[in-house]
């Protein structure tokens, strides 16, 4: 089993460098260059003075030369300085992953809360039950996370006006109100992938309840809840959880939407407006630590995949 | 002697699978005394699993099943118990060891919680207690090495060491009657001579009446005292072993008869 | 990644369908035939969707009761009988907008989505088929794209080339290729090693020839729904760029844009906001009813 775990790693870093490589690429290799766009149609504009911020910035470079001097900082922690606020880029973007990482952490959460408890419900009381939530979940399934959030902050507004919670508070001022203020953000985020948790998990119940092993627990005499507890939902659960690892890409992406309708100033906000005005080393900052951590949790659900797998199948 | 320990009459049990109702068992009856042991044999598919399924009222998640008749354990009618009532009587009075060790143990539970979780629940005995008997177990069945083995996964087990493990949580409780479906039939057969002989020596050392289901004659010859012979829903014949062998009345009974291999030379398949 | 999992539970990625099959229990040609009647049923219900959308899209012109871009003095009032939706805040009738606006989102989404599975299809067959260095490189490639949140992807390369519709087509067809190929990827390769189609090779018939005739026709089922359900994604994708004002220029009307400008004014005409809504829902849920309907009907796997 070390060995399935050092085999995923290795092949982590190829991709790794060429996820590095397509961040770079991304952006350089479109049209469009940022000392035009910095420098606007203001009036002194002259092909020196673009040529001169271009060699401040390095742009003059050839491009290879360019991205080895990026991949070399950035091995090291360094993501290069904005060229719209001159601050380093890795303190900016490190307040901001944090606030991100606690939207997506949240909205995981809770997509697992509710998915969970769906498919464990629809699976054990079938029925009328089962037909509901299916239905439900075929629905939501429908509905992008942007218009979910853009439709809880309608029905918010019309019938709970007083709920003061939109406005984002940075966890350092008021840590309860941050967490409140996340909440219906991460709703919106989270309710698509609960779907998906809440199907697999209702499969997952499905197949193990017909498994051998529970008509043994049930033959020792063993209580309803017992076996609920301890064959049912714990081998359930572990294809649910890598299940829900494997969407934290969709999380991630989905955080942009769901920040800029909330105002929270996470990554995706960042990159937004980042991209409109070509500011390079913020954008490859950017791209470059999601898909990073998009990598390292599909090579953890891996391992952990591979070390249930050893147990429950045949040899 | 008294009263038979498990008394079954007139047992019916039909599955309704989606408006289908399939009548799998259609009226039989026997008897099982106090430390006797009884072979219930048959082709697959002709009831004998759903009878001892009946008599611990075991049901398949999928599908329903409903049972008919009177299944007297020690003077008690199994099914008009409560479900609570019927609880503790599985594992404590009646145990079942099942046919395919690979699918019967919680694949994420280690051996050793999955024999406590049973002593747990019928035994009021401390944590330490439960463990310890636990490992006396697992030793009497013939696992090496106990006390490490019972902290490892079932994967790490072979098949017919698993169907040991199965076997001593089943009589872990010290049961009046040990239901052994196919107990055999998933293992090789050099294996299944040896589990044989251990559900031999634990029945005569714990004094359990055993009810053993199979399609095997050959598995039988030697285990039991008494043999019923069931084929589609129905007890056909019914004797002692040993008149069974040497004058079979039904011809189903000599058709199973004759489809186990002999050898030539002396003595019997074990 | 893992493919070992596709038999156990069905991974799903992004904005995924309800993919898990109905548990019934019964042996396999009864199963199947359960499975063809439920498909049946949403199948049909895809395709009278979708024609609903097709025919209120193509007559948009003539259906729409009002110029989807005439302001007037009208702004924000509720459904009446000149205006069944309302107007928007400059007085634009919304359900003109709504039907004239599926157009350019319908359009970009199959037009894009063609591309995608043309050009996933050539690589899918071509890695699938020639298999060895070629195939390893290309999954790797792949597994580099996959790293990528898709709309992060997106989003970089629109604001970058410029919000015009053939940008937007060209994006989300590079950025949906990758799945495509991988769905194709996959029945070549158990095709490629079936016994039959060892035997015409060594007969001699052209690899062209085994292509068409072995290959293609179990590559189709899986691309078929895979498309469908691409297309779902497609129109959450175009959607949501457009909300963020990546989309389709002005002053044509798209639904992203429409629930983007009505979120200023939405407690007072809520109908602009459920307008767009309810036609992106619909939208989504046409394309993932029909994948639905063709995965049950087709007894295509689930995905890997």
């Amino acid at each position: 089993m070390r060995r399935v775990a050092l085999v995923r790693l290795a092949w982590a870093v190829p991709i790794l460098l060429g996820v590095s490589l397509v961040a770079f690429v991304l952006m350089r290799a479109l049209p469009g260059d940022f000392a035009q766009a910095m420098a606007g149609t203001a009036a002194g504009v002259t092909p020196e003075f673009l040529d001169s911020i271009r060699a401040d910035l390095g742009l003059n470079q050839p491009l290879w030369q360019q991205y080895f001097t990026w991949l070399g900082h950035a091995l090291q922690g360094d993501l290069g300085t904005s060229f719209v606020t001159k601050r380093p880029v890795t303190g900016e973007l490190f307040s901001r992953l944090l606030v991100t990482a606690e939207l997506t952490l949240i909205a995981a959460v809770m997509a697992m809360l509710i998915g969970v408890t769906t498919g464990l419900v629809s699976a054990r009381l079938r029925g009328r039950a089962d037909w509901i939530i299916r239905g439900f979940n075929g629905l939501v399934v429908a509905v992008p996370n942007f218009v979910v959030a853009t439709l809880i902050v309608l029905l918010a507004g019309l019938y709970l006006p007083s709920l003061g919670i939109f406005n984002y508070t940075p966890f350092a001022t008021d840590p309860l109100a941050n967490i409140g203020s996340m909440l219906l953000p991460a709703l919106s985020l989270g309710l698509g992938v609960s779907v998906t948790i809440s199907e697999n998990t209702r499969a997952a119940v499905l197949e193990v309840s017909s498994q051998d092993y529970v008509m043994v627990a049930q033959a020792k005499g063993l209580r309803k809840r017992t076996i609920l507890r301890n064959y049912l939902v714990k081998n359930a659960l572990t294809p649910v959880i890598t299940v829900t690892g494997l969407q934290v890409a969709a999380l991630l992406g989905g955080s942009i939407l769901i920040e800029t309708i909330f105002t929270i100033p996470g990554m995706g906000q960042f990159l937004f407006d980042s991209v409109t005005s070509r500011d390079y080393p913020v954008v490859q900052g950017v791209v470059l630590i999601t898909a990073t951590v998009v990598v390292l949790v599909n090579v953890l659900v891996d391992i952990a995949y591979a070390r249930v797998d050893a147990r429950v199948s045949y040899e | 002697m008294n009263a038979p320990l498990l008394q079954v009459e007139a047992l019916t049990a039909q599955f309704t699978s989606r408006g289908q109702i399939s009548q799998v068992v259609k009226g039989i009856a026997f008897e099982i005394d106090s430390g006797q042991s009884v072979g219930f044999v048959g082709e697959s598919g002709c009831g004998k699993s759903v009878t001892a399924r009946a008599v611990m009222r075991l049901a398949p998640e999928s599908s329903s099943v409903q049972v008919g008749g009177s299944i007297r354990f020690d003077g008690t009618d199994l099914l008009t118990l409560q479900e609570s009532a019927m609880r503790e009587i599985r594992g404590r009075r009646i145990a079942m060891v099942f046919q395919d060790p690979m699918t019967s143990l919680n694949p994420v539970m280690t051996i050793g919680a999955q024999v406590d979780d049973m002593i747990g629940k019928h035994m009021a005995l401390s944590r330490k207690n439960t463990r310890q008997r636990t490992v006396e177990l697992l030793d009497l069945v013939g696992i090496r090495d106990p006390a490490r083995r019972a902290n490892d996964y079932p994967h790490q087990f072979s098949g017919g060491m698993r169907q040991r493990v199965l076997i001593a949580m089943a009589v872990s409780c010290e049961p009046d009657l040990l239901i052994a479906d196919e107990p055999t039939t998933a293992l090789d057969v050099t294996v299944q001579a040896q589990i044989l002989r251990l559900l031999q020596r634990l029945r005569r050392e714990l004094g359990m009446a055993l009810m053993l289901i199979t399609h095997d004659f050959g598995v039988i010859a030697g285990m039991v005292e008494r043999v019923y012979v069931m084929y589609d829903g129905e007890i056909v014949e019914s004797g002692g072993v040993d008149e069974l062998f040497a004058n079979p009345q039904h011809s189903y009974t000599r058709a199973l008869l004759d489809a186990v291999p002999r050898i030539e030379s002396a003595g019997r398949k074990s | 990644m893992s493919e070992s999992s596709s038999a156990r539970i069905t991974l799903t990625s992004e904005q995924e369908t309800a993919a898990a099959p109905a548990a019934a229990p019964a042996s396999g040609p009864t199963k199947r035939r359960r499975r063809r009647s439920g498909g049946r049923g949403l199948l049909i219900l895809g395709l009278v969707m979708l024609t609903v959308m097709t025919v209120v899209t193509v007559c948009g012109s003539w259906i729409a009761p009002y110029d989807p871009t005439k302001t007037s003095a009208e702004s924000l009032s509720g459904p009446s009988s000149a205006h069944w939706l309302g107007t928007d805040s400059i007085g634009r009738d919304v359900l003109s907008r709504l039907i004239i606006g599926g157009r350019t989102t319908l359009l970009i989404a199959l037009i894009a989505v063609a591309l995608a599975v043309a050009a996933g299809l050539l690589l899918g067959l071509l890695s699938g088929y020639l298999g060895g260095v070629v195939d390893q490189i290309v999954m790797r490639a792949l597994d580099v794209v996959f790293a990528f949140p898709v709309f992060l992807l997106a989003i970089a390369v629109v604001a970058a080339l410029g919000p015009t519709v053939p940008n937007l087509i060209l994006t989300i067809a590079i950025v949906y290729t990758p799945i495509m190929a991988r769905v194709v990827r996959g029945p070549v390769l158990s095709v490629k090693r079936l016994d039959h189609v060892e035997a015409a090779r060594s007969i001699g018939i052209r690899e062209v020839t085994i292509v068409r005739r072995h290959v293609l026709p179990m590559v189709i089922s899986p691309v078929l729904v895979e498309t469908s359900l691409t297309l779902s994604h497609t129109i959450f994708t175009v959607t949501a760029l457009s909300f963020l004002g990546l989309g389709p220029p002005p002053p044509d009307p798209n639904w992203g844009g429409m629930l983007s400008e009505a979120r200023q004014f939405m407690e007072i005409a809520p109908l602009t906001v459920i307008g767009p809504a309810a036609a992106i829902v619909f939208a989504t849920l046409t394309f993932i009813v029909l994948a639905n309907g063709l995965r049950e009907m087709l007894d295509v796997a689930g995905r890997s």
